[in-house]
């Protein structure tokens, strides 16, 4: 068999380029450290991931200083948390310079998990776990979409992760609240909110409390993993509560922080004990509490979120 | 040249054999042409590459890494 | 010195009927086509954005397999015969496997076409890779199944002409053309053994309720143990043609026997040991297995870019014969008018770029930067869509006079379509490889979302314009080639066809080491490299997720399961002990 020699040269080329491209991605492992999502998790029933130890915890948690781990649901057709576009779900909200694990899996058919623009991309198959580690420097948002059709609605399939400074971030969560059923109005009343922190330091929250037409703001230490109460003391008689029947109220941990999600308020209801009550109050009550409103918050009728 | 352009015209005609000005057998035909055009080739596939990589890719931070 | 026709006419009406059936699809396929990029970049949204996927299921199908397929079967008839010297042994049976595809193709078809009625409960809205939990109608699996098997008798049929023709001629070499069509049917049987398992022993039963679960990941691996070697049955076809009639209608002679049989051979051993490329990014597969991958997929380039050569070579020597000089002068000298010289040319050109974005999708970690983005769509229709689909094209404007006798409509509209075809595809392809790289996803009626595409260089209204364009480009070029075969078909005869001769090589078989001819050691080394590169993967899917998977439901269910049958396998971890040698060298580090 003979082969012209301008084809040998081109066959040893062909070679070279070959081995260079392998030579390449060998060193994006090795030298840069890019590992690829890998069998290294256990395999899980897709019907039952509520049971699981990550998936009946959804959510970014932390798990080192400046490291977290995010327990994402991908099914049919949202992330949760993630899909925070039509209110859904909370978005992801991390850190900036954190190491951030996702743990992403699917109950019901293949998705994807992938943050537009980035390296951080994974298929989503039911049964199996997907992790991927990354460092998160700057402080951006990144979209997520689902780039593996998963049914009809696949286009829908779109989730947000902001990347927040770090002195903004904060893993509090408002717990409990108690306060009163009803009082008298131009009475003095005490609301009681019990105050998360899953932050494995101990750190400072501002809790805001927002009942009538006024804010009140209370600063409260919380341990590591453990809980505080902030405690808010109300005189009535100072409120202008014109002819009101009842009082709504919201506790806001961290209301100027990106991160307080759904769960960082929760709000409720005191009836007044009033000596008249007249149609006209009944309807300036109800536009009052529209605007009060706050559109994360579906639980109003009681202090406990949980 | 002429045995083997007898056996060419005899194995084919191709459809405008009339465009055919001379037949050039297999040891008078060094492809030199193919050598230079697949050269250049060969330039583009590597820098392309390295571009894709290095620039496409290495720079399309955050990036999965191995847990430290 | 006669046409196909004259030669084989019963033959020729097989090879007709196949060209037909693949024309069909094709134009159905363009219309799907044409109707999904104009919805997707929001130009013109004429169904519910539910129905694209519809849209998009048929498209795949009816195109990569349906339209590619076909054509093969009518090009492979047409070398076996031609290169052999012989008719089929048998008609009939050549004329049931053509029914069989057919009917395999009309079930398909069915179920996916029943998606746009809600009349019936019927659908299969799975696109091409029918990724499990997502189900399809049974009749869907049972069609693909029946079309595979039609493409097993076909290939049956090759070999038995061949084995017809050793008893007679027992001291010759196989002629290329029949070489090249036994060591692609040899890669094909080993790979649909893949997709076969998959379809008959989990989707076919779990579609019919028989039992209740699959492991997703098995079905996918078994899918893509198949999926990346079929890529290479759509372009073996598409290579015989570059390597037969490519340099005849150059004017020239192949370059060299010898090497377009190891490119055969190369295609054959390593097609097949390379499908979990397609899998990087799944959960569930050891990053050493798809390491391997990665190496022998890249040692798959080597058979493309000796193609590259030998066949350019074989072009040169058509041009230096039509008197073309210097380095890069003689390309000038090419027949450039002639509609199937410059398709197949233009398709090769484009197979150059869709060859780089390939060599991307090969790697493994960069894989993270393009998997499932418009730049894989970009990519395969540079291949698949231009490399075959264009060379297909412009030889059927050689091919359907010859076996059909007629005269060809029009060589100036062949020729106009084969160019609009390689200006469409630049401007639909080059825009999905760029919004690829902003992280735009394919397969996606909307791809329109809450937050923004980043661009570095123009803007996605801009790559949105340039595949409509595109888009509507191709289905203008689609329109003609359909037009100008249909009116072919219905043209008068012909009485100056060119004859249906194949020209010798400059360097003949008589160079060819006669181990090149020993399809039994092939078949046996692409058997032992198979198991190497998939039992230990495929043996730790089943053992992580059991074969019948780890639970789950349909989705949309068919029928609800009769029995529930949920058993795995225990013991231990298999892929602990493949130790990826990154982590290795990681620790080394």
């Amino acid at each position: 068999m003979n082969i012209h020699s301008y084809e040998k040269v081109w066959l040893i080329a062909a070679m070279l380029l070959i081995v260079g491209f392998i030579a390449t991605i060998t060193y994006g492992s090795v030298a840069l450290g890019i590992t690829m999502v890998d069998d290294s998790e256990e395999t899980i029933d897709p019907n039952a991931l509520e049971e699981h130890e990550r998936f009946g915890d959804l959510g970014v948690h932390q798990t080192d200083s400046d490291e977290y781990d995010v327990h994402v649901r991908a099914y049919q057709f949202n992330f949760e948390p993630g899909s925070s576009a039509l209110g859904t779900h909370d978005p992801i909200v991390i850190p900036q310079g954190s190491e951030v694990t996702f743990y992403v899996t699917s109950p019901d058919v293949i998705h994807s998990f992938s943050l537009v623009g980035t390296n951080v991309n994974t298929m989503v198959v039911p049964g199996e776990i997907s992790t991927m580690t990354a460092e998160f420097d700057e402080a951006r948002e990144y979209g997520v979409v689902c780039n593996e059709y998963c049914g009809s609605g696949h286009h829908g399939m779109e989730g947000l992760v902001k990347v927040v400074p770090e002195d903004e971030f904060h893993l509090f969560s408002v717990a409990d609240v108690d306060a009163p059923e009803s009082i008298e109005a131009g009475e003095e009343t005490e609301l009681t909110a019990t105050i998360d922190n899953d932050a494995l330091q101990t750190e400072a929250a501002t809790v805001t409390l927002e009942i009538g037409d006024e804010q009140f703001d209370t600063d409260v230490e919380v341990d590591a993993e453990a809980s505080a109460e902030a405690t808010f003391t109300v005189d009535t008689s100072d409120l202008d509560l014109e002819d009101a029947d009842d009082l709504d109220w919201t506790v806001t941990v961290e209301a100027d922080s990106p991160a307080t999600l759904e769960d960082g308020s929760t709000s409720g209801t005191i009836d007044l004990e009033t000596d008249e009550d007249d149609e006209e109050a009944d309807d300036e009550d109800d536009e009052a509490d529209d605007e009060d409103d706050d559109p994360n918050d579906d639980d109003e009728s009681t202090g406990d979120d949980e | 040249m002429s045995s083997d352009a007898a056996a060419l015209k005899d194995a084919d005609s191709p459809p405008d054999e009339s465009a055919i000005e001379r037949y050039i057998g297999h040891d008078e035909f060094d492809p030199i042409g193919t050598l230079a055009l697949i050269m250049v080739y060969f330039l583009i596939l590597v820098l392309m590459w390295l571009f894709m990589y290095f620039v496409e890719f290495v720079g399309n931070e955050p990036t999965v890494v191995g847990m430290v | 010195m006669s046409a196909y026709i004259d030669q084989f006419p019963a033959e020729a009406k097989v090879i007709r009927s196949a060209f037909y059936t693949s024309f069909i699809a094709l134009a159905l396929g363009a219309a799907f086509g044409l109707i999904q990029t104009l919805h997707r970049t929001d130009i013109v949204r004429v169904i519910p954005s539910e129905m694209y996927y519809t849209v998009l299921t048929a498209h795949g199908v009816l195109l990569v397999v349906t339209f590619t397929i076909f054509f093969l079967v009518a090009i492979f008839t047409w070398a076996v015969t031609t290169s052999l010297d012989r008719g089929v042994e048998d008609i009939r049976f050549t004329w049931s496997w053509y029914v069989l595809m057919s009917l395999g193709t009309l079930f398909a078809a069915v179920a996916i076409l029943a998606g746009f009625t809600d009349r019936t409960e019927m659908s299969a809205d799975v696109l091409f890779t029918f990724y499990a939990p997502l189900q399809a109608h049974p009749i869907f699996y049972i069609g693909l199944v029946l079309f595979v098997i039609g493409t097993w008798l076909a290939g049956a049929d090759w070999f038995r002409s061949w084995w017809a023709w050793k008893q007679e001629n027992p001291d010759e070499r196989i002629p290329l053309p029949t070489f090249m069509v036994l060591t692609t049917m040899i890669m094909w049987y080993l790979a649909t053994l893949g997709v076969a398992t998959s379809i008959i022993v989990f989707l076919i039963p779990w579609s019919l309720g028989l039992i209740d679960t699959v492991n997703p990941t098995l079905t996918r691996t078994l899918f893509w143990f198949w999926g990346h070697p079929v890529v290479y049955f759509w372009l073996m076809p598409a290579y015989m043609m570059w390597y037969v009639m490519l340099p005849k209608f150059s004017g020239g002679r192949l370059f060299s026997d010898p090497l377009a049989r190891v490119v055969f051979v190369l295609f054959l051993l390593l097609s097949t040991p390379v499908g979990i490329h397609h899998q990087y990014l799944d959960p569930g597969i050891a990053e050493g297995f798809k390491f391997i991958a990665m190496t022998n997929t890249m040692f798959l380039l080597l058979p493309s870019l000796l193609t590259a050569f030998t066949v350019v070579a074989s072009m040169e020597h058509g041009a230096r014969q039509r008197g073309g000089e210097g380095y890069f002068g003689w390309l000038g000298a090419l027949p450039w008018r002639d509609p199937v010289f410059a398709g197949m040319a233009l398709a090769g050109l484009m197979f150059a770029a869709g060859g780089f974005s390939g060599m991307i999708n090969a790697g493994m970690n960069i894989n993270y930067l393009v998997h499932n983005s418009l730049w894989v769509p970009g990519h395969f229709h540079l291949t698949v869509g231009t490399a075959v689909a264009l060379t297909f094209m412009a030889v059927s404007y050689h091919f359907i006079p010859q076996v059909t006798g007629r005269r060809l409509a029009s060589k100036q509209i062949a020729l106009f379509q084969v160019v609009l075809w390689f200006i469409g595809m630049t401007f639909m392809s080059n825009a999905m490889h760029r919004g690829g790289l902003l992280g735009m996803p394919r397969r996606t009626a909307e791809p329109e979302y809450d937050f923004p595409f980043e661009t570095a260089i123009g803007t996605v209204g801009e790559l949105n314009a340039q595949i409509a364009l595109g888009g509507v480009l191709l289905t203008l070029s689609t329109v003609l080639f359909v037009a100008n075969m249909l009116i072919t078909a219905l043209n008068d005869p012909a009485d100056d066809l060119p004859s249906n001769t194949i020209p010798e090589p400059l360097s003949g078989s008589e160079d060819a080491p006669l181990v090149l001819d020993n399809l039994k050691l092939w078949t046996a080394i692409a058997v032992v490299l198979v198991i190497f590169a998939y039992s230990l993967p495929l043996g730790s899917i089943v053992e992580r997720g059991g074969l019948f998977g780890p639970g789950g439901d349909a989705f949309p269910m068919f029928i609800e399961f009769v029995e529930g049958t949920v058993f795995g396998l225990t013991g231990d971890s298999v892929s602990s002990l493949v130790n990826s040698p990154l982590e290795w060298l990681r620790a080394m580090r």
